[in-house]
């Protein structure tokens, strides 16, 4: 090769070796930025697309129905006329007159409902009647292309009140058997209509069946009303602002509760799915979520859950989103806003393209769809993670069916209308939790091991101690979490006793040994090695450790009457858990041990000889300087070796898996399981869906995770470089 | 404070800190001794003990566990009896207190079966299609080895023959499936694409029929293979009738001396390490676990060396002292630092769903919606351990590099060599101890790793190895068996936990044995060239 080629080579390599170096950083960063970028998508708010506008004469009235391909949307005109029409070109599809022959409509035409349930229709004439009709949406394939027929499904008509007055509010809910109506009256009574049908199972003969009672609205006008979906409990609201409720099965007081209400008049109402929240919506703008909640036993209350972001002008309509809590808010002056009821968020808020007398979220929450007199909008709307937010994950939600506001992370659950709970508190302290209690078993132990190993140990010991205590680091931690959890913890179960037994003998045993060893000749003493002193102790270490564990049962019935578990849930009402914070400290606490151990036996062995020896000469004896000398010097790396401990700990996934139980709660009770961030990944990472909010979620714990560890080692590395220029100077 | 009193006191706490020493020491050897001891007493062939209780029933089994009954509950005995088809269970825990009798008859057998587990009892008759061919128990016990050979080898051919003929045409069919479907798919011209369709529809139908002949030698050969069976008996009497083929080995515990017993130790340590495993995992080997263990372990060898020693020889070699070193020498200490379930979060989103989905896209898209590269497999799991590891490579080959004498490279350097041919010549041959260790290190850090792989690519059970004879050999899309998932797996998810820990002590004996020969081999080396440094360092 000539010298041309060499250089060239010699160059070309210098430039590829430096890219290498420096595509470790980017190695890093890439891991930081694409674990971000994983997770950002959940801070972004609701973006809407395109928005198209077809005309539609005679409208489609107040109620609003889409399918779930968004190929129609339907509704009902005043003049009792169900129309379905193409969202593509406004073409009509399907039109039906409920009162064209036998049943005419008399003068005023209908009251459509606005807020009805699911895919029906429910209006109220002018003459007492109740009407309830069912839209389905039956989908086929032809070869490839999805063709969606609209057809009308059980229509009834009846009769609610048969005194033929007007009906004020109105709620009517329906399914299989059983069709439950109730209707104010003028008067300030509310009939309460059911209608059952029964078949019996042997003959299919089908039995009707109706009932009908007067329910009480203790003299309040009602404006709206609200059937659950059980048709079991109604809410109602007043021309005053309040909010009534009844438990239409229960014969108890009636309504079973008024909520006062400071604010203004209630004017809009809804369920939101699931079936338990009320958005109420007001004609100050308010929003506001209530729900039932269950103080005591026997005793319900209507309670304001959360107050959503304000709205300028009356709301209007209130349209409930079919698939998760999001839901639609129309002001008086044009203006749509999304929210979500668990993460208390406005996912948008913008100007409706057309006068709307009707709006609804598409049920895919894929679109907004508007129908004004004569028009219908459809906006796009794209809002992936609405149940993220920092709300949810780091502050108290006060979630469907609980009591009381809380942090609770429970990601999934059996049901479609189930809402996700993504709070990570417990998570970050079941994470601190176990962390905490290791670092309590391993510092202790590493620090004073390391400080003997380099202190007072011969070097012959010293290099067999040193590796072996070191190799540990790299015993496999699912090897740890399988012993921790099928072998030391059910033997901890059955002998807590024995266990606790060991705050008493081994410091015992500690004396004992120290005692008999101080009372050898010193001829003997000074014949072996330094650091043998270590196996007398081990000797005596194994006996306290054999005796702890013997005298547990004898200790357990003299003192917790025969067994710990019973005896600390009576005395303080604490459940033992089998695999719980002791069982994860000590196995976690023995990972962690040989890196405290190493990195604290490096500083202390590299404490300037010099400054040793002043001690002693100066007339400190060896634990004095110790104390004194070598544990400020090397303070420190003892602090390093402790955040390096730390974030080990922090991110531990195997053990933490098999040996603490994951239950994700809450508390700092030693004798409680719980789930750390990682373990969280590592269990529920599996059932994600790539891209859908819980994946994203776990994606930001990672995050988490990398920043906490990232803080975590940057300290320890900038206290260990000044540390190393502390020795460089002394 | 007196001279003596502080003199006391000092003494007073190093016997604490020995005692840490001690305690540290102890629970190690504990802890490897614990795993060592059952891992090793999975394979003994324990002797069997029947029982007779107070009332009247009767059970064999092994004795694994003894209580004196200091807890309360009386002293109590746990008892593996086996005979899960019988009694639902494999370990039954009987009190002192109702045992009547208790002996070791000689004849009492200890069968290892293919399904069901272990079986206790005594083998009253042996039968070829129902018709008896043995009467007498000596008969029966005379006969008997030849036939459980034969059946065993006869056993092994038909599994041969499924995995291999059948397989191999399932591969074909499989194939041919897919040609179809690109081709449906194709941009052709209408007669074109149908005359094609029609040629491979044609192959399809050859191997379909070709399938089916298999399928029947098959079904002739399975038939053949149960036409000898056993009777067998538990203690009580109870009877049950099983093909000689399910039969893996028979021994009579209390017959047999030191010599036998060590050879079923023997017999049964090869089959855990060179078998398939049976029983969702809870008996039989973990051939599959080690085989992919390995592989993974070495494919993220030849992703991470290069990339560690060119960060190590820019860094050491290359780059001065400045901003941008210190930055890699913080992103490297992080790296080290981060926890590896973020690197199994990372791999899942950029290996497999990003990377895998994208060449899934662009070369497998006629198998789509199923995915290839775009699920778990061994190429992602190893290349996410690459990462992992690379900070333990960049340290240990800087380390390396280190120890290599200024001297030496100034010689090179003075004789007219480039820094190139110094470093590739003298520098990085004479590191070569040293960038081994990382790589011996890594392993060990590797092999032990198990968290990231649950998310990017581990099994409970993979149906193939990912290297066979089918075209192309190495299949790095696979999902495969790892010892520590194993370990998990069968220790926390599996049905049976308690008949299957013993077998969980021996995996971990294993990968706990692997991991720490590793990390000593590569403490050692380091501890070596620490000391060749020392001396060296003019």
């Amino acid at each position: 090769m000539n010298a041309k080629n060499r250089g060239l080579l010699d160059r070309g390599m210098r430039c590829s070796v430096s890219a290498g170096g420096v595509g470790v950083i980017l190695l890093v960063c890439a891991i930081l930025v694409f674990l971000i970028a994983e997770a950002v998508p959940l801070a972004l708010p609701a973006r809407v697309g395109e928005t198209s506008i077809q005309s539609i004469p005679g409208g489609l009235g107040v109620a609003l129905r889409v399918d779930e391909h968004r190929t129609f949307a339907a509704g009902i005109t005043p003049s009792g006329v169900l129309r379905v029409v193409r969202l593509e070109d406004g073409g009509v599809e399907l039109e039906h007159d409920f009162f064209s022959k036998s049943t005419p409509l008399s003068a005023g035409g209908l009251r459509v409902l606005p807020g009805a349930p699911d895919e029906a229709f429910v209006a109220a004439t002018n003459d007492g009647r109740a009407l309830l009709a069912q839209l389905d949406w039956p989908v086929r394939f032809e070869g490839s292309t999805r063709v969606v027929t609209p057809q009308l499904g059980r229509v009834s008509l009846f009769v609610l009140d048969p005194s033929g007055g007007a009906l004020g509010a109105l709620a009517v809910r329906s399914d299989e058997g059983r069709t439950t109506a109730v209707s104010a009256r003028q008067d300030g009574s509310l009939i309460h209509h059911v209608e059952s049908v029964e078949e019996n199972p042997f003959s299919g003969e089908r039995t009707q069946s109706s009932e009908r009672r007067l329910l009480s609205s203790r003299g309040r006008t009602l404006t709206h009303l609200v059937l659950d979906p059980d048709q079991r409990i109604l809410y109602g609201a007043s021309v005053g602002g309040e909010l009534l409720w009844w438990d239409l099965q229960s014969s108890g007081r009636d309504p079973a509760e008024v909520v006062e209400s400071t604010g203004s008049p209630v004017s809009a109402l809804a369920l939101l799915t699931g079936g338990r929240a009320l958005a109420v919506g007001r004609e100050d703008g308010g929003v506001a979520i209530w729900f039932r909640t269950q103080p005591t036993e026997f005793a319900h209350r209507l309670a304001p859950v959360r107050k959503l972001p304000h709205q300028a002008a009356p709301i209007v309509r209130l349209a409930p989103a079919q698939r998760d809590r999001k839901f639609l808010a129309y002001d008086a002056n044009g203006y749509a806003s999304i929210y979500f009821s668990t993460s208390n968020r406005l996912l948008w808020q913008g100007r409706a393209p057309l006068d709307a007398v009707a709006a609804a979220i598409a049920p895919k929450g894929d679109a907004i769809v508007f129908a004004g007199t004569d028009r219908v909008a459809e906006v796009l709307l794209e809002a992936p993670h609405p149940e993220a937010g920092f709300a949810s994950y780091f502050q108290r939600v006060w979630y469907e069916g609980f009591e009381a506001p809380g942090h609770i992370w429970q990601s999934s659950g059996g049901s479609d209308d189930f809402e996700s709970k993504l709070g990570l508190v417990p998570l970050i302290s079941g994470t601190l939790k176990g962390a905490f209690y290791s670092l309590l078993f391993a510092v202790p132990l590493g620090l004073l091991g390391a400080m003997y190993t380099s202190q007072f140990m011969h070097p012959r010991l010293q290099r067999i101690v040193k590796p072996t205590i070191e190799t540990m680091a790299s015993l496999p931690s699912v090897v740890l979490g399988f012993i921790a959890g099928l072998w030391l913890a059910p033997r901890l179960e059955a002998n807590f006793t024995g266990f606790l037994a060991l705050i008493l003998w081994l410091p015992a045993a500690v004396t004992c040994a120290g005692l008999i060893w101080t009372r050898f000749p010193r001829s003997l003493r000074n014949a072996l090695p330094d650091g043998a002193e270590v196996g007398w102790f081990g000797l005596f270490l194994f006996a306290g450790l054999w005796a702890s564990f013997a005298s547990g049962p004898l200790l357990a019935g003299y003192l917790f009457d025969g067994n710990f578990q019973d005896w600390i849930y009576a005395a303080t009402n604490t459940r033992y858990d089998q695999r719980n914070a002791v069982v994860v400290g000590i196995a976690m606490g023995f990972a962690v041990i040989p890196i405290i151990f190493s990195i604290a036996e490096d500083a202390f062995s590299n404490v300037p000889r010099n400054l040793v020896a002043g001690s002693l000469a100066l007339g400190a004896n060896r634990w004095e300087t110790v104390i004194r000398v070598i544990l400020p010097t090397a303070s420190p790396a003892v602090f390093s070796a402790v955040m390096i401990g730390l974030g080990r700990a922090v991110g531990e996934t195997m053990i933490v898996l098999m040996a603490a139980g994951n239950t994700p709660i809450t508390d700092w009770n030693v004798l409680n399981g719980f789930r750390t961030l990682a373990a969280n990944i590592a269990v529920e990472i599996p059932e994600a869906p790539h891209g859908a909010t819980l994946y994203r979620t776990l994606f930001l714990t990672a995050v988490l995770l990398f920043g906490l560890t990232f803080f975590i080692n940057t300290a320890a590395e900038v206290v260990r470089q000044s540390l190393r220029k502390r020795y460089a100077r002394l | 404070m007196t001279v003596a009193r502080r003199r006391f006191m000092g003494e007073m706490m190093s016997w604490f800190t020995a005692s840490s020493v001690a305690l540290l020491l102890l629970l190690i050897v504990g802890l490897l001794g614990l795993i060592a001891w059952n891992g090793v007493a999975h394979f003994w062939p324990r002797g069997l003990i029947e029982f007779e209780l107070t009332d009247g029933s009767r059970l064999a089994g092994e004795l694994h566990e003894s209580n004196d009954g200091a807890f309360g509950s009386g002293a109590r005995m746990r008892i593996k009896t086996g005979n899960r088809d019988f009694t639902g269970s494999d370990f039954r825990w009987i009190p002192e207190s109702e045992i009547a009798l208790r002996e070791n008859p000689k004849d009492l057998f200890l069968m290892e079966r293919a399904e069901w587990g272990v079986f206790i009892g005594r083998i009253t008759g042996l039968q070829k299609d129902g018709q008896p061919l043995a009467r007498s128990p000596e008969e029966i016990g005379d006969t008997l080895p030849a036939l459980l050979a034969s059946k065993r080898a006869e056993r092994e051919r038909v599994e041969d023959f499924e995995r291999r003929q059948i397989g191999d045409v399932n591969v074909a069919i499989e194939a041919l499936r897919l040609r179809e479907r690109a081709l449906a798919r194709a941009d052709l011209p209408g007669d074109q694409k149908k005359q094609r369709l029609a040629v491979i529809e044609e192959e399809l139908s050859v191997q379909i029929a070709h399938y089916e002949e298999l399928a029947g030698a098959l079904d002739r050969m399975r038939r053949a293979l149960a036409a000898e069976t056993l009777v067998i008996e538990n203690v009580e009497g109870r009877e049950k009738v099983i093909p000689a083929a399910d039969v893996i080995r028979v021994l009579k515990p209390n017959e047999m001396g030191w010599r036998e017993r060590f050879g079923v130790f023997a017999s049964r340590g090869i089959e855990f390490l060179t078998d398939e495993p049976r029983e969702s995992n809870t008996e039989g080997g973990v051939f599959p676990a080690i085989f992919g263990t390995v592989m993974m372990v070495l494919l993220m060898s030849v992703a991470v060396t290069p990339f560690g020693i060119i960060a190590a020889v820019y860094l050491r070699e290359y780059a001065k002292e400045d901003f941008v070193v210190q930055l890699v020498r913080i992103a490297v200490n992080n790296l080290a630092g981060v926890p590896s379930i973020v690197f199994g979060v990372f791999g899942l989103g950029f290996f497999v769903y990003l990377m895998g989905g994208n060449i899934d896209r662009l070369f497998y898209s006629d198998a789509l919606p199923s995915p290839t590269f775009g699920t778990g497999g061994i190429l992602w799991g190893s290349l996410t351990l690459a990462l992992l590891t690379v900070p333990v490579v960049i340290v240990a080959t800087e380390e390396g590099l280190a120890a290599v004498p200024r001297a030496v490279r100034e010689g090179s350097r003075a004789l007219g060599a480039t820094q190139f041919e110094t470093l590739w010549r003298i520098v990085l041959p004479a590191a070569g101890p040293g960038i081994l260790t990382g790589l011996v290190l890594a392993i060990g850090r590797a092999a032990g790793e198990v968290a990231p792989l649950m998310i990017v690519g581990v099994v409970k059970l993979a149906p193939s190895l990912p290297v066979d004879h089918h075209f192309p050999f190495v299949h790095l899309e696979r999902k495969f068996m790892h010892l520590g998932f194993h370990i998990f797996d069968v220790g926390f998810q599996s049905p049976n936990v308690e008949a299957a820990k013993p077998l969980v002590f021996a995996t971990a004996l294993l990968l706990v044995g692997l991991v720490l020969l590793m990390n000593l081999t590569g403490i050692i080396t380091r501890e070596r060239l620490r000391r060749r440094y020392r001396t060296s360092a003019v």
